[in-house]
């Protein structure tokens, strides 16, 4: 007999059972410490232009090569993790706020569920991508405005997801007896709720973790994103397209730095979804 | 079902109010004076005032809102600043290259998707289910504009297989113009084509371990006679859904796609709208756009009733 | 729904297989891919290089350049008699000339096409205040009386930017935007189609000047029946198109992609030297450029050799050259020129503690459709706060660029660039009018002097001291000479390379 483990250790030795997340997991390990080591790990300064030494091709001095201003592809590509990362670790925290703010409301307040849930159902008709151009098109084009308006885009996920758990548990016999025990609408979400959605969540915030990286570097790639000279991966795609026959490396490293992140973020929320409890499985 | 269409027809409508109000607000967080901004630069403050009483802006926030949905119900979404013409005008102009570009890319997503979905499914466990769950989660990792350009760089300015870009000449047939899509909708339908499999796998999976799929086998029916009348039939209906949501995502990716492949569409007009700060396209854009996409989810709730006549109502 | 989806697919494949166009090819037709969308095609109030380009084949001026930069008659019949100590220009005019609405232009259409000119070009603002009145003297004459002698008069007649277009005296009579295209050129408007395209189509009743062509000069014939003016924003997509065979003609091409062009058979590059000069012009009007001393910080923190290597990165294609007129032409002057390419962050850094600079942002209008440009604004946003700017990069699509920049609360600074011109009062930044706005009373005295001396000898002396004023004042920075590259198809035959590209005399192979 093994004596029993806690939820979250189960959850973690379900999951370190596949080899493929745990893969996964070192390779996302890998970008997130490179990205913040990035000021001191970078050969160079992200912005710093060189233009008689632009468009090398990788050698040990630039191990990626030098783009068309001569800037080092290797330090832009580790700054550009730093923006994406962050833009999308920050999307995730606004929206899941937001989205769990709207979601327990909507899933436990009945009086408020039609109308939020339309209020959802609304913000989710606009793709993506375009209600984020229309934000940033009012906001003006920033890292912060991008987060903003991602945030947003993002939030009617959240909410859904929060609101299926929350109708599930609500049924569930502890809702009932802290109800009966007369405990208020705010501790009954705050206390007994909260708490148990902070699974579900962990899993969507996965999954708009690599939405949100995908969506940022459109973004950039349209010119409707953060500004041209920031370093990010979008960014560094749409000004290289000019030298795709002569320095494919400028295209190389940042959309491969994309699809290896998104890639992982997307095989870590799988296997975080399989090793869950089966019942919330459903709602997502 | 009566009852049901006026009730799904209501919160429809209750959507849709919903999207206007959202556009709405994005509209006034524009920055300066709407009617100065759509005077341009050379405007008096005299016909800024003018324009200001014309588009009732000098009303009460509310009063505002009501013009603001009558506007819409007779289709007046305001005037393109660059263009000078209604926006109505310029989107319809530019629908048909975007309607044909997403019934390419949903049909290539589709004939990929659904298939494939259902192979994994029946050949559960095995190196093929495994192979085609790693690659759809590729593909779904993949940036819709880096895959264009590559598809470009390689397909066709190396091997000029494929025009470079564009949409053909004024006076290009059907033939040609297809021709110019092949490409921007392998770019936009490929990387949805995972979502659909993943779900056609999942919503397949379910149904055969049914009981009356197992009923039919112990009938004696061929494995595919079953598999395709019995299984495909019910898990269509959640596979519909994410067609249906499908079709809204490739609208937004042709945003992206048209801009990548240079065709003078719907897409391409808002991504140059932003570089115009015409803030009335990117608007009447988010309308019609979203009230396209509220249409497409109704039609495919009424699909269910076609394909699933035990669909109660 | 199985049924739906293999209809659909049997129609895309019906449709594929029936593959070539339903119209039979018997028009010949060229595409031309340009920078972008125009916007108005009005030649006479938008001053862009891509309108004159496209409109200088429906709308014709009274005079034209020839190819050694000498006016010469186009809708005139002969050069102006100057009497009266260069105050009365008689200009007679051609008869036979033939709206592209059937209708005749006769002298009042001319009188009132220049006096719309002198009222809502900017280049005809320039004149203006030279012009006593404009009158038909005839049917055929019409007399221009000057309050003074005015030298570049002759020039802005001939120029096809913000051109002294001849239109309808009916259409000329609102100096609104024109909404309707009615010229006397070779090739009339058939439809314009915003983001698509531009077609115009030969006029069968176009009358042409006489004489052997020359420049922009002399007899024009429409080969080919019609013209398509395709907007291709993105610059890379106009090299592959042209290697595709797709386009016929692309201007404005990325000097880096040249090597593409080496081996091919569908296109050949075109290289136009001299071609003209980058700038980047301030605002001397509102905001914290209208400051001299942070616009000489500008002046020394701004590294031009950077910027033009960046842009166009083969230095055939660029000239190291603050002098604004190249080597070898007449107004060429390395001497007076103070302050170009200095790239000093420190000094930069002094000049702006010096004026009191508190960080205020310096909003900078540039646009990725000229390639070129949008590089030397990237570079010049890295210089510009190494020395302690704050830099808000405005990423814009030209045609609103050129819209905003009218308006002086929307910017600081914005890139731009200048074709050769051989006169100096045609440089757009000479004229007060011009957005930027130099408009100080050295400048002024200096100006007129300059345009009051019609010896050419003294006015090499006084257009040295305007471009000294240039260094001393900074309304603008020059970045440096270019190159522009262009590419034709093989199959194009009699195209004469210019800054300004026209396809009349030009013929197409099938």
């Amino acid at each position: 007999m093994t004596k029993p483990r806690s939820p979250g250790a189960l959850l973690i030795a379900r999951l370190l059972r596949r080899r493929i997340v745990v893969a996964s997991l070192a390779v996302i390990a890998l970008i997130v410490g490179a990205a913040i080591l990035a000021p001191w790990v970078a050969p160079y300064g992200p912005t710093k232009m060189d233009i008689v030494h632009r468009l090398k091709p990788p050698v040990s001095l630039h191990w990626f090569g030098t783009d068309d201003f001569g800037r080092d592809v290797l330090t832009r590509t580790l700054y550009g993790a730093r923006v994406s990362l962050s833009v999308g670790l920050m999307v995730v925290v606004l929206a899941s706020l937001l989205g769990t703010a709207l979601g327990l409301f909507a899933g436990y307040i009945r009086k408020l569920d039609a109308a939020l849930m339309r209020f959802t159902d609304a913000l989710m008709a606009f793709p993506d991508i375009l209600l984020a151009i229309a934000l940033l098109a009012g906001l003006g084009p920033s890292l912060f405005n991008v987060v903003l308006a991602l945030g947003i885009v993002y939030t009617p996920r959240v909410a859904r997801v929060v609101r299926g758990a929350t109708l599930v548990l609500r049924e569930l016999q502890f809702v009932e007896a802290a109800e009966a025990l007369g405990a208020s609408d705010a501790r009954i979400m705050l206390v007994h709720l909260l708490p148990n959605l902070v699974s579900p969540l962990i899993v969507q915030g996965t999954f708009i973790f690599a939405y949100a990286i995908l969506t940022e570097a459109a973004l950039s790639f349209l010119g409707a994103g953060v500004p041209p000279t920031t370093p990010t991966w979008g960014n560094m795609i749409a000004g290289s397209q000019q030298y795709m026959n002569q320095a494919d490396w400028l295209i190389m490293a940042p959309g491969l730095a994309i699809v290896l992140t998104v890639l992982s973020l997307q095989i870590v929320g799988d296997g975080l979804r399989d090793a869950l409890d089966p019942k919330l499985q459903r709602l997502m | 079902m009566t009852a049901y269409l006026s009730r799904r027809f209501a919160g429809m409508v209750v959507v849709m109010l919903m999207v206007a109000a959202i556009v709405f607000v994005i509209a006034r967080v524009v920055p300066g004076d709407p009617a100065a901004v759509m005077l341009g630069s050379n405007a008096t403050p005299a016909d800024v005032a003018a324009l200001r009483t014309q588009l009732g802006l000098d009303q009460p926030l509310p009063v505002q809102f009501v013009l603001y949905i009558r506007d819409i119900l007779s289709f007046n979404l305001g005037n393109s600043i660059f263009l000078n013409r209604p926006v109505v005008d310029a989107m319809l102009d530019r629908a048909e290259l975007t309607s044909w570009l997403t019934g390419l890319s949903v049909a290539i997503a589709v004939l990929i998707g659904v298939p494939v979905g259902v192979l994994a499914a029946v050949r559960r466990g095995t190196l093929l289910d495994q192979a085609v769950t790693a690659v759809s989660m590729l593909a779904a990792s993949l940036p819709s504009f880096w895959v264009g350009l590559t598809l470009i760089e390689y397909l066709a300015v190396r091997l000029g297989w494929f025009p470079v870009a564009g949409y053909g000449n004024p006076g290009a047939g059907l033939g040609e113009r297809l021709h110019h899509l092949i490409l921007p909708a392998v770019a936009l339908g490929l990387p949805n084509s995972a979502l659909i499999i993943r779900f056609t796998r999942t919503s397949m999976l379910d149904v055969l371990h049914e009981d009356y799929v197992r009923t039919a086998r112990a009938k004696g029916l061929g494995p595919w006679a079953v598999i395709i009348k019995h299984a495909f039939r019910n898990a269509l209906i959640p596979v519909l859904t994410v067609i249906g949501l499908t079709i809204a995502t490739l609208i937004g990716g042709a945003i992206v796609t048209e801009t990548v492949f240079g065709l003078p569409g719907v897409g391409n007009l808002i991504v140059s709208a932003v570089l115009r700060r015409d803030y009335p396209v990117i608007q009447g854009a988010l309308l019609i756009i979203s009230g396209l996409y509220v249409l497409i989810n109704m039609a495919v709730d009424l699909l269910y009733a076609v394909v699933d006549p035990r669909v109660r109502y | 729904m199985l049924q739906l989806k293999s209809g659909f697919t049997a129609l895309a494949f019906g449709a594929l297989l029936m593959g070539q166009p339903a119209q039979a090819q018997i028009k010949s037709a060229i595409d031309i891919a340009t920078i972008g969308e125009p916007g108005p095609l009005d030649p006479v109030t938008v001053t862009s290089d891509l309108v004159s380009i496209i409109t200088q084949h429906v709308f014709e001026t009274l005079y034209a350049f020839d190819a050694k930069w000498e006016a010469a008659p186009l809708l005139a019949s002969a050069l102006p008699t100057i009497t009266d100590g260069g105050t009365l220009y008689t200009v007679p005019l051609r008869t036979g000339v033939t709206f592209h609405d059937g209708s005749a232009m006769g002298a009042d259409d001319v009188v009132a096409s220049l006096q719309r000119w002198l009222k809502a070009s900017p280049r005809g603002k320039l004149a203006a205040p030279a012009v006593e009145t404009v009158t038909a003297k005839d049917d055929h004459t019409v007399t221009i009386k000057l309050k003074q002698p005015f030298a570049p008069l002759l020039p802005l007649l001939a120029f096809q930017n913000g051109a002294a277009a001849i239109m309808p005296k009916a259409l000329a009579a609102s100096t609104d935007t024109l909404k309707t295209y009615i010229g006397t050129g070779p090739y009339k408007i058939a439809e314009q189609k915003p983001d698509q395209y531009i077609r115009m189509v030969r006029f069968d009743r176009y009358a042409s000047p006489a004489g052997a062509p020359s420049g922009y000069a002399g007899a024009r014939k429409a080969e080919i029946e019609e013209l398509r003016f395709v907007p291709v924003p993105n610059a890379t997509t106009r090299v592959d198109g042209m290697l595709a065979g797709q386009y016929q003609f692309a201007d404005s091409l990325p000097t880096e992609l040249a090597p593409k062009f080496k081996g091919q058979t569908a296109a050949k590059p075109i290289m136009v030297k001299p071609f003209g000069w980058a700038l980047v012009i301030f605002n001397q009007k509102t905001g914290p450029m209208t400051n001299p001393v942070v616009r000489q910080a500008a002046q020394a923190a701004l590294a031009p050799e950077d910027m033009l290597l960046a842009a166009f990165g083969d230095p055939t294609f660029f000239q190291l050259e603050g002098s604004i007129y190249p080597q070898g032409t007449p107004f060429y002057d390395e001497a007076g020129v103070k302050g170009y390419n200095q790239h000093d962050q420190k000094k930069a850094a002094a000049l702006l503690k010096q004026a009191g600079y508190k960080g205020e942002p310096i909003k900078i209008l540039t646009s990725p459709q000229y390639d070129f440009l949008y590089k030397m604004s990237l570079v010049a946003q890295q210089n510009l706060q190494e020395a302690g700017f704050t830099v808000d990069l405005q990423v814009l699509d030209w045609a609103t660029l050129l819209s905003k920049r009218s308006d002086p609360a929307a910017w600081d600074a914005f890139f731009t660039f200048h074709t050769f011109v051989p006169e100096p009062s045609l440089i757009t930044i000479m004229n007060p009018a011009y957005p930027g706005w130099w408009d100080t009373p050295e400048k002024k005295a200096a100006l007129d002097a300059f345009n009051l001396e019609t010896d050419p000898t003294k006015r090499v002396a006084d257009w040295k001291t305007v471009q000294g004023l240039f260094y001393a004042q900074v309304p603008a920075i020059k970045i440096g000479a270019f190159y522009s590259l262009s590419a034709q198809s093989q199959k194009l035959s009699g195209y004469t390379p210019t800054e300004w590209p026209f396809f009349w005399n030009v013929k197409v192979s099938q």
